[in-house]
């Protein structure tokens, strides 16, 4: 592998903290909208191991902002179509499959850094934040139209996701997704990824909402 | 004083961030949402509550970072320095 590979992002972050990417191991929650961009921007970066976990099948409304995928996918198993993809972006990234939906009968693998949260409904995000190993971080992203949410929660360190999304609501119409956000939220994310990495999260129980109406951006304590 | 802060969706509708508003002896979340109502120029209680006083899925409410699912409800009794939050999150990926 060419050494320039990572040149412009250690000019960046330094080479201690490559170091940290290259031996990290992050499970990514769904491989959707917001999975398939923070899993390919891991990869991009030099991550050293992911897992993917998805049990869905690339249909036409996924094309609008699944970047990972694309016309000639349609009706094909996501995982296996995102370890290629990823795998051509770069090959050095070990990548793990664990086909299937987070519910009762999911098993944590070990050995993780951190967790993605990239599902699209809350009794799935609830399931996968009770199953964090005590000290590791899981950072959650979502959104809904021109708004998102990205927070950071540390099994041990802070209240259970269902405690403080009670009372959500999980619409049972689809939910208005558009590439523009779904980049956008999946970008900070893997932003405070790369923070929970190095050690230093920014959105450790706090939620940062943000709204591309009016480019705002807000911090709600949790 | 009590602060109120209005997140996403809530935020656009109101055209505000927070109100701080004096904190009144025993006044429960129920009678704070009736009171901020009566300070804003937009209705936004039908966003939160049902007719029959019970809320709507879909916005959290939170005081001091605590989910008033897990206390009293809108019941719960706010007290002066509180802070309630309310946020409607996205539940999209």
């Amino acid at each position: 592998m060419p050494a320039e590979r990572y040149a412009r992002q250690v000019l960046h972050w330094g080479e201690k903290n490559q170091q940290r990417i290259a031996e990290a191991t992050v499970l990514v929650g769904g491989v959707g909208g917001l999975g398939a961009t923070v899993s390919q921007l891991l990869v991009r970066a030099g991550i050293g191991k992911l897992y993917l976990v998805d049990d869905g099948i690339v249909d036409w409304p996924d094309l609008n902002r699944q970047i990972l995928y694309g016309e000639e996918d349609i009706g094909e198993k996501k995982l296996p179509l995102a370890k290629k993809r990823l795998l051509a972006i770069n090959s050095t990234t070990e990548i793990a499959l664990i086909e299937g939906r987070i519910d009762e009968n999911f098993v944590m693998p070990a050995g993780l850094n951190a967790i993605a949260d990239c599902l699209d409904n809350y009794r799935s995000r609830f399931l996968l934040d009770e199953l964090t190993p005590q000290g590791v971080f899981l950072v959650h992203g979502g959104l809904e139209g021109d708004h998102g949410q990205i927070m950071t929660l540390q099994s041990g360190r802070s209240q259970p996701m269902a405690e403080i999304f009670a009372g959500a609501r999980q619409p049972e119409e689809s939910i208005p997704v558009t590439p523009d956000n779904v980049i956008v939220v999946a970008g900070l994310m893997t932003n405070e990824l790369f923070a929970t990495l190095f050690g230093q999260p920014k959105l450790l129980n706090r939620c940062l909402v943000i709204t591309l109406a009016d480019f705002h951006i807000a911090f709600l304590d949790v | 004083m009590v602060q109120i802060q209005f997140f996403s969706l809530l935020r656009m509708l109101l055209k505000q961030e927070q109100i701080d508003l004096p904190a009144v002896e025993g006044e429960t979340v129920a009678q704070l949402l009736e009171r901020i109502q009566q300070q804003l120029p937009t209705p936004f209680l039908h966003k939160l509550i049902d007719d029959d006083g019970s809320m709507h899925a879909g916005t959290i409410i939170l005081i001091n970072r605590q989910n008033i699912h897990h206390l009293d409800g809108l019941q719960t009794t706010v007290r002066d320095a509180d802070v309630v939050a309310m946020f409607p999150p996205g539940a999209g990926g």
